[in-house]
C-alpha cells in the first residue's frame, strides 16, 4: 500500500497537472486552449520542483522566521521556481498579444484552419503555385 | 575579469535604455547599439591575444561555487562569447525599412542586445539555472525578432514556435528538477563530480533526454525543428540567419557542456547520434523538396546541425572538434546565405536567371554552396573530413551507419543546391533583383574570410585542435571550478 | 622549384589569364599558347623515362598527414595527353568557331575558363601522392568538368546535373573509403597504406574496393554507371565536347590504375574474391568491361545525332582500356594503354570532324545531312580515318591497340571476353558505318548545297589529328616506347617492342610490313578502277522517267528511313535498359522520401512530436540506464 502522506498526494498532482497539460496540447483545436495547456504544464512543473526542495518539518527558508537553528526548506528550487514563474508569465503574455493580433487578421484560432491558411498565404506571398489538395477539382 | 562580464551587462543595459533614448534622440538610438555591440567584442576579443593561461572562471558577489553561480571561460566559451556579438552586428538591422518609425527600430534594437546579452551568458555560464534563465531571455527575445514583418503568417509561425519552445522549456525544466532530485546541486563542474554515482542510471539519462529535447528546439534537432520552416520563410532573412547560425549553435554548445562535464562514457551519446543522423536525413531530403530560398536552407541549416550532432556525438576531443569545426563553418557560411535570402525570398523559380543582374550575388552563393557541399580546399572539406575520420575510427555499426547517412546526405545536398545554381545561372528576361548594400557588402565580407579561412586552414586547425582539447577535458573543468578540491562532498540531499 | 613546380605555375597562369583576359578576343591565340607552354614544360620534367619528379610544395594538416605532389612516368602519360587534348582543343575554338559562338551571344569566357581549369585541374590531379591530394584533384577535375557541360544551358545544363549526382556520388564514396583508411591506418599517405595492406582482412579489403572501385567506376564511366556521359558529352560547346570526349573519362581510369594497379596490385586483385561467390575482382572488373563496350554501342545504333552517336561510342571504348589492364599479361596491358592514347585523338578527331560539319551546316541530326563528301571532302578524309581507327583496322592507332588485347584474350585463355569484345567492334563498325553514310555519303540535300570546306582554324587541327593517328598506326614504336616505360613503372610485364611494331613468342605484328601492304592494294585498286577507262555519265535527274513523273531537282530520292531496320527489328527487344530504369527508380524514391518527410513539417498540431519525443527518450532512458 503506498503511503497517501501530504507529499505523495503532491507529487501526484504535479505530475497529474503536466498530464494535463501534455494532453491538452495533444487534444485541443485553438490555440488559446494549447497556449492554457501550457500554463497548467508549466504550474505541474513548478510544483514538483518546489516538491524536490521540500523536507519534512522544517520551516520556510527565511532567516528568523523560524526557531534557531531548526532546519530549512531547500532554497533553489524556490528560487528556480520563481524565475520559471515569472518567464513564464512573461512568455504568456507574449503569447497573448500575438494571439490576439492573430485573431484580429484571421477571425479563427482554429490551428487546422490557420495552418491551411498559413500555406495558402506564404505560397500567395512568395508565388509558389500551391499544389492543390488530391480532392480539389482538376485545374 | 570584467572583460568577461561587461559584454553581457552592457548590451542587457543598453537594451533597456534604448526606448527612452529614443524618444530623446534618435540618433544616438541608432548608434547605441552599434557601440556597445563593438564595445563587446572589442573586450572579448582582447584575451585571444594572450598567450593561452587555461581555462578560468568568474564568480559574482564573492560567493563561490556551488553556493553562488560561475563563469567558466575556456577558450572555446571565449570562441562563441566573440562571434555572438561579431554576428548580431552583422545581421544589424542598418537600413531604414521600418520608414522612419523610431520606435519600432528602438524595440527592434532593444530585442537584438537582449538577444545578443543572453547569448554571451550562455556561451559562458557554469551553472544550468543561468543557462536555463539565458537560455528563456534568448528565446523571449528571439520571439519578438520573429514576429517583426506583422504579416498573418509570420503571426501563426511565430505562435507555433512559441509554443512549442515553451513546452521544450517545461521538459527542460523537467530535467533539471530530476536532476537536482539526484545530486542536490545544479553547478555543472558539481554535477560533473557527482555524476558517475548519482546520474548514469535511467533517471539521470532521463534528465539529459529531457534537457535536450529542451535545448534541440533552439538547436534545430529532429523532430523538434517543425518550426523551423515557418519562421524562416516569415522572418526577417537577417534573424533567421542569426537564428541558424548563432542562436542554434549556442544551444548545441550546451548540450556538449552537459554531454562533456556531466555524461561523459554513457549511452546519452547514443542518443545524440541517432538524432543527429534523422536530423541530417530529414533535413536534406525535406531542403530537396523545397520550392522557395528562405526554407531550402533553413532545411540544409537543419541538416548541418545534424553534422554538429554528430560530430559531437564521438567521445574525446576528437569529438569535439569534428562538431566545432562544422558549427563554425556553418556559422560564418549561413550568415552570409542568409543575407542573399533579404532579396531572394520569394519562389525559386521568380529567381530564374537572376545572376546576370546580380552577379556577385551569385557568385558568393557558389562559394558558399561549394563550401557547404564540401569541395576541397573550402573549409567545408575539412570539418566534413574530420567528421567521417571520427566516425569511422569508431568502427561501430551505429557509427558507420551515421557515416553512410552523411555522405548520402552530401549527395543531395550537392544536387539540390546546384539544381539552384544552374537556375540562377540560366537565361531569362526576370526582372532584376538587386540585394541591398549593406547585405550584399555583409555576405562579401564573409566570403573574403571563408577565403581567408581557406588559405589558413592549417594554423585555424592547429588553434581548434587545442581548444576542443581543452573543452573535452572534464578533470581540468573541475579543477578549474574547484581549485582546493573543496567541496567534493555532496552537499544535503533533498531528503 | 623543381621542373614540376613549373608545370604547375605555367598551368596556373593559364587559369588565371582565362580568368582574367578570356573576353578578349586576343585570349584566343594567347590560350593556345599558353597549353604549348605547358606541354613544353611537361617535357621538361622528364619523368616519363627519367625519375619521379616530386613538387617542392608540401602542405601539412589534420595533425600529421601531408599533401604533396609528384609525377611520374603514369602521371606524364596522361598529362600529355590531357593538355594536348586542351591544345588541341584551343586552337579548335580559337578563330571562326568562337566568332560564330560569340555572335550567339554565348560567352567566350565562360569556354576559356572551362578549357583552363579542366587542365590545371588534371594537371594536379595527374601528380597526387596520398589520398588527399588525390581526392581533392578528383573533385577540382569534377566540378570543372560540370562548369563546362553546364555552359550551354537547358538540356546541357540537365545533362550536367545529372552528372553532378553521379560524380558526386562517386566522390562521397571515396571520401567514406578513405575516412575508412584513415580510421585503420591511421594515414592518408600511399606507402603507409601499402605497407598496411597485406594485414586487411578480405572483408575490409572488399569494402574498401566496392568503394573506391564504385568512386572511380562512375568517374571512368564504368557499367552501371555510365548513363551520365554520353549526353553531358554530346551537349557541351565543341571545343569542350572535344575535350571532355578525349580525356575526361581517363582521369578516372589514372586513379584507377594508380591506387588498384600500382598499389593493389592485379595479382592481389585476382586473389581478392566477391564474398560468396567464386568470382574474382579480377574478373568481374574483365566483365563489367566487356558489357561497357557492348551495350552502350549498341545504344549508339538508336542514336539520331551524329554527336550522341558518337560520344556513346566512346563510352563503349573505355571498356577496352579496362578490359586489356585486367587481362595483364604484357601484350594486354600494353594494348589497354596505348588504346587510351588511341581512343583519344581517334575521339578528337572525329569530334572535330562532326562539329565541323554542324558548324557549316547548322545541325548535327543525322536524318537532316547527307551527300557531304563532295563538299567537305576533307572532313570527310578525317570521319573516314578516325572511323577505321575506332573500328580498329588498319593502319590506324586504334587498330594496333585493339589487335594487342585480342591477341591477349586469346592466348590468356579467355575466349568469351573476346567474343564479348568482337561483339563490341562489329556494333561499332556498324554505328561509324551509319554516320559516314548519314552525313557523308548518299544525295546531297538542297538546303545544304552551299556548304563548303570548313574553315581552316577548325581544320588545321583536324588533319594534324588525323595525321598523328595515321602515323602511329603506321609507325606506332614512339607510343609503344612511352607505354613500355610505364608498364615497367606499374611493376607489369614490358611489351617486347621494335620499329613498326612487337615481337610475341605466337607471333609478331609489324606494321611497316601490313601498311605497306595496304597500301600496296590500294595503289592497285586505284589502278584498276582509274587505268580502265570506265567512265560514268552524270545524269540530270529530269532526264529518267519514274512511273509517268517526271522527277524534278527538289524530289529527293535517294535517303533512308530507318536504318539498319532488319537488325533493329531483331534486337530491339533486347534494349530493355535496365540501367536507365534503375536510375528512374532512385531518383523516384528519393522523391518519395523527400515528400513524406516534407509531410512531418506540414503536420497541424505543432507540439505533438516533442510529447512523442518526450516518451520515446523515457523509454531510452529507462533502457539504457538499465532499471
Amino acid at each position: 500500500m503506498i503511503q497517501l502522506d501530504f507529499v505523495t498526494i503532491l507529487y501526484v498532482g504535479g505530475i497529474g497537472l503536466l498530464a494535463i497539460g501534455a494532453a491538452g496540447l495533444v487534444i485541443c483545436n485553438n490555440f488559446f486552449r494549447i497556449l492554457l495547456a501550457l500554463v497548467v504544464a508549466e504550474a505541474g512543473v513548478n510544483l514538483l520542483l518546489v516538491l524536490v526542495g521540500y523536507r519534512g518539518n522544517a520551516a520556510a527558508p527565511i532567516l528568523g522566521f523560524g526557531p534557531q537553528g531548526a532546519q530549512m526548506v531547500d532554497p533553489i528550487p524556490q528560487v528556480l521556481v520563481l524565475t520559471a514563474i515569472v518567464i513564464g508569465v512573461g512568455v504568456q503574455a507574449l503569447a497573448i498579444s500575438v494571439l490576439v493580433r492573430t485573431y484580429r487578421s484571421y477571425g479563427t484560432l482554429d490551428v487546422r484552419e490557420l495552418k491551411a491558411r498559413f500555406e495558402v498565404d506564404l505560397a500567395a506571398e512568395m508565388g509558389i503555385e500551391s499544389t492543390p489538395g488530391s480532392e480539389a477539382p482538376a485545374a | 575579469m570584467n572583460a568577461v562580464i561587461l559584454p553581457v551587462v552592457l548590451p542587457m543595459l543598453a537594451a533597456f535604455l534604448m526606448q527612452p533614448l529614443a524618444h530623446i534622440s534618435a540618433f544616438t538610438a541608432r548608434l547605441l547599439g552599434p557601440l556597445v555591440l563593438a564595445i563587446s567584442i572589442a573586450m572579448l576579443v582582447q584575451p585571444w591575444f594572450l598567450p593561452d593561461t587555461g581555462p578560468f572562471t568568474v564568480t559574482f558577489a564573492g560567493f563561490v561555487p556551488p553556493l553562488g553561480i560561475v563563469f567558466y571561460v575556456d577558450r572555446l566559451a571565449l570562441i562563441f562569447a566573440v562571434a555572438v556579438p561579431l554576428f548580431t552586428l552583422l545581421s544589424w538591422g542598418w537600413s531604414t525599412d521600418t520608414h522612419g518609425d523610431e520606435e519600432k527600430k528602438a524595440r527592434e534594437d532593444a530585442l537584438m542586445l537582449l538577444l545578443a546579452a543572453s547569448a554571451t551568458g550562455l556561451s559562458l555560464s557554469g551553472d544550468l539555472f543561468n543557462v536555463f534563465v539565458f537560455y528563456e531571455l534568448m528565446a523571449v527575445s528571439s520571439f519578438g525578432l520573429v514576429v517583426q514583418k506583422g504579416t498573418g503568417p509570420a503571426r501563426i509561425a511565430t505562435l507555433r514556435y512559441l509554443l512549442i519552445s515553451a513546452f521544450g522549456s517545461v521538459l527542460a525544466l523537467l530535467g533539471i528538477a530530476i536532476l537536482y532530485a539526484q545530486t542536490g546541486t545544479l553547478n555543472l563542474a558539481q554535477l560533473g563530480q557527482l555524476a558517475p554515482a548519482a546520474l548514469h542510471g535511467p533517471a539521470g539519462l532521463t534528465a539529459f533526454a529531457f534537457m535536450l529535447i529542451g535545448f534541440g528546439v533552439k538547436a534545430e534537432l529532429f523532430p523538434l525543428n517543425t518550426w523551423v520552416p515557418e519562421v524562416y520563410a516569415t522572418a526577417p532573412a537577417r534573424i533567421a540567419g542569426l537564428l541558424a547560425g548563432l542562436i542554434s549553435k549556442l544551444a548545441a554548445l550546451v548540450v556538449l557542456r552537459l554531454l562533456v562535464v556531466v555524461y561523459q562514457d554513457t549511452s546519452a551519446s547514443q542518443l545524440l547520434l541517432l538524432l543527429g543522423t534523422l536530423t541530417l536525413l530529414v533535413g536534406d531530403f525535406s531542403a530537396w523538396r523545397s520550392r522557395d530560398f528562405p526554407r531550402m536552407i533553413g532545411f540544409s541549416s537543419i541538416a548541418q546541425l545534424g553534422l554538429v550532432f554528430i560530430g559531437f556525438s564521438i567521445p574525446g576531443p576528437w569529438g569535439v572538434l569534428a562538431g566545432l569545426t562544422v558549427a563554425l563553418h556553418h556559422l560564418l557560411l549561413k550568415t552570409g546565405m542568409f543575407m542573399l535570402a533579404t532579396r531572394w525570398s520569394g519562389s525559386l523559380d521568380r529567381l530564374v536567371g537572376c545572376a546576370k543582374s546580380t552577379p556577385v550575388a551569385a557568385g558568393l552563393y557558389l562559394l558558399f554552396a561549394l563550401s557547404l557541399v564540401g569541395i576541397p580546399p573550402l573549409p567545408g572539406f575539412w570539418a566534413k573530413l574530420v567528421t567521417l575520420a571520427g566516425l569511422a575510427e569508431q568502427g561501430s555499426a551505429m557509427h558507420l551507419v551515421a557515416l553512410g547517412a552523411v555522405l548520402l546526405g552530401s549527395v543531395i545536398k550537392a544536387h539540390y543546391l546546384f539544381r539552384f545554381a544552374l537556375k540562377l545561372y540560366s537565361r531569362s528576361d526576370h526582372p532584376a533583383l538587386r540585394h541591398g548594400l549593406m547585405d550584399l557588402g555583409t555576405a562579401a565580407l564573409i566570403g573574403i574570410a571563408l577565403i581567408a579561412a581557406t588559405i589558413y586552414v592549417v594554423p585555424i586547425g592547429e588553434r581548434l585542435r587545442a581548444v576542443a582539447q581543452q573543452a573535452a577535458d572534464r578533470d581540468t573543468y573541475i579543477a578549474t571550478v574547484f581549485p582546493d578540491h573543496a567541496n567534493t562532498a555532496a552537499p544535503e540531499g533533498p531528503r | 622549384m623543381t621542373s614540376l613546380d613549373i608545370l604547375f605555375m605555367v598551368s596556373g597562369a593559364t587559369l588565371l589569364t582565362a580568368l582574367l583576359f578570356g573576353r578578349l578576343r586576343l585570349a584566343e591565340p594567347l590560350m593556345v599558347m599558353l597549353y604549348a607552354a605547358q606541354l613544353w614544360a611537361l617535357i621538361r620534367t622528364n619523368t616519363l623515362f627519367g625519375d619521379p619528379v616530386a613538387s617542392s610544395w608540401q602542405i601539412t594538416v589534420l595533425v600529421d598527414q601531408s599533401m604533396s605532389w609528384r609525377y611520374n612516368s603514369v602521371s606524364w602519360f596522361f598529362a600529355m595527353l590531357a593538355i594536348g587534348a586542351g591544345l588541341v582543343s584551343a586552337l579548335y575554338a580559337a578563330g571562326a568557331w568562337m566568332e560564330k559562338y560569340l555572335e550567339s551571344g554565348n560567352s567566350g569566357h565562360a569556354v576559356h575558363l572551362a578549357l583552363a581549369a579542366s587542365v590545371f585541374s588534371m594537371v594536379l590531379l595527374l601528380g597526387a601522392a596520398d589520398f588527399l591530394t588525390l581526392f581533392l584533384g578528383l573533385e577540382l577535375v569534377g566540378w570543372s568538368g560540370f562548369l563546362f557541360m553546364a555552359i550551354a544551358g537547358g538540356v546541357a545544363a540537365k545533362a550536367a546535373l545529372k552528372y553532378l549526382a553521379y560524380a558526386f556520388s562517386g566522390a562521397m564514396a571515396i571520401l567514406g573509403a578513405m575516412a575508412l583508411i584513415y580510421a585503420n591506418v591511421g594515414s592518408l599517405e600511399y606507402g603507409r597504406v601499402i605497407d598496411a595492406l597485406p594485414s586487411m582482412t578480405s572483408g575490409q579489403g572488399w569494402a574498401l574496393l566496392l568503394l573506391m572501385g564504385s568512386g572511380f567506376a562512375v568517374k571512368m564511366g564504368l557499367l552501371p554507371f555510365h548513363l551520365w556521359q554520353a549526353q553531358a558529352y554530346a551537349e557541351t560547346p565543341a571545343p569542350g565536347s572535344v575535350f571532355l570526349g578525349a580525356v575526361f573519362a581517363r582521369m578516372g581510369f589514372y586513379d584507377f590504375i594508380a591506387v588498384f594497379i600500382s598499389m593493389v596490385g592485379i595479382a592481389q586483385l585476382a586473389q581478392l574474391e566477391v564474398p560468396n561467390t567464386g568470382i574474382s575482382s579480377r574478373e568481374l572488373l574483365a566483365w563489367l568491361a566487356a558489357f561497357t563496350i557492348i551495350l552502350p554501342t549498341y545504344t549508339a545504333l538508336k542514336q539520331q545525332d551524329a554527336r550522341y552517336l558518337l560520344t556513346w561510342l566512346g563510352v563503349g571504348q573505355g571498356g577496352y582500356m579496362l578490359l586489356g589492364l585486367m587481362v595483364g599479361d604484357a601484350g594486354g596491358t600494353a594494348g589497354g594503354l596505348l588504346h587510351v592514347f588511341s581512343f583519344a585523338i581517334t575521339q578528337a578527331a572525329l569530334l572535330m570532324a562532326v562539329f565541323a560539319v554542324m558548324y557549316r551546316t547548322g545541325t548535327s541530326d543525322l536524318n537532316m545531312m547527307g551527300g557531304l563528301a563532295r563538299r567537305m571532302p576533307w572532313s570527310f578524309a578525317v570521319v573516314l580515318l578516325g572511323f577505321f581507327s575506332l573500328a580498329g583496322l588498319p593502319p590506324m592507332a586504334g587498330f594496333v591497340s585493339k589487335w594487342l588485347i585480342y591477341r591477349s584474350l586469346a592466348s590468356e585463355g579467355m575466349p568469351l571476353l573476346l567474343v564479348a569484345s568482337v561483339i563490341g567492334t562489329v556494333g561499332t563498325i556498324l554505328a561509324g558505318y551509319r554516320l559516314i553514310y548519314s552525313m557523308f555519303l548518299g544525295r546531297l540535300r538542297i538546303e545544304q548545297e552551299g556548304v563548303r570546306e570548313a574553315p581552316p582554324s577548325m581544320l588545321a587541327p583536324m588533319l594534324a589529328v588525323a595525321g598523328v593517328l595515321l602515323m602511329v598506326g603506321f609507325l606506332p614504336s614512339p607510343i609503344l616506347n612511352w607505354v613500355a616505360a610505364i608498364q615497367a613503372q606499374l611493376g607489369l610485364p614490358v611489351v617486347d617492342y621494335y620499329p613498326g611494331g612487337f615481337s610475341d613468342p605466337r607471333g609478331d605484328l609489324n606494321m611497316i610490313w601490313i601498311v605497306s601492304v595496304l597500301l600496296a592494294g590500294l595503289g592497285l585498286a586505284a589502278l584498276a578502277v582509274f587505268g580502265i577507262r570506265v567512265r560514268s555519265k552524270r545524269v540530270h535527274a529530269p532526264g529518267s522517267l519514274t512511273g509517268g513523273h517526271f522527277p524534278d531537282a527538289e524530289t529527293r530520292h535517294g535517303y533512308v528511313d530507318s536504318f539498319y531496320a532488319g537488325l533493329m527489328q531483331l534486337i530491339g527487344p533486347w534494349y530493355c535498359d535496365p540501367f536507365a530504369w534503375l536510375e528512374r527508380a532512385l531518383v523516384s524514391g528519393v522523391r518519395f522520401v523527400s515528400s513524406s518527410v516534407n509531410r512531418l513539417y506540414r503536420y497541424v498540431q505543432p507540439t505533438v512530436f516533442l510529447l512523442a519525443t518526450a516518451v520515446a527518450v523515457v523509454a531510452w532512458a529507462i533502457n539504457a540506464g538499465g532499471f
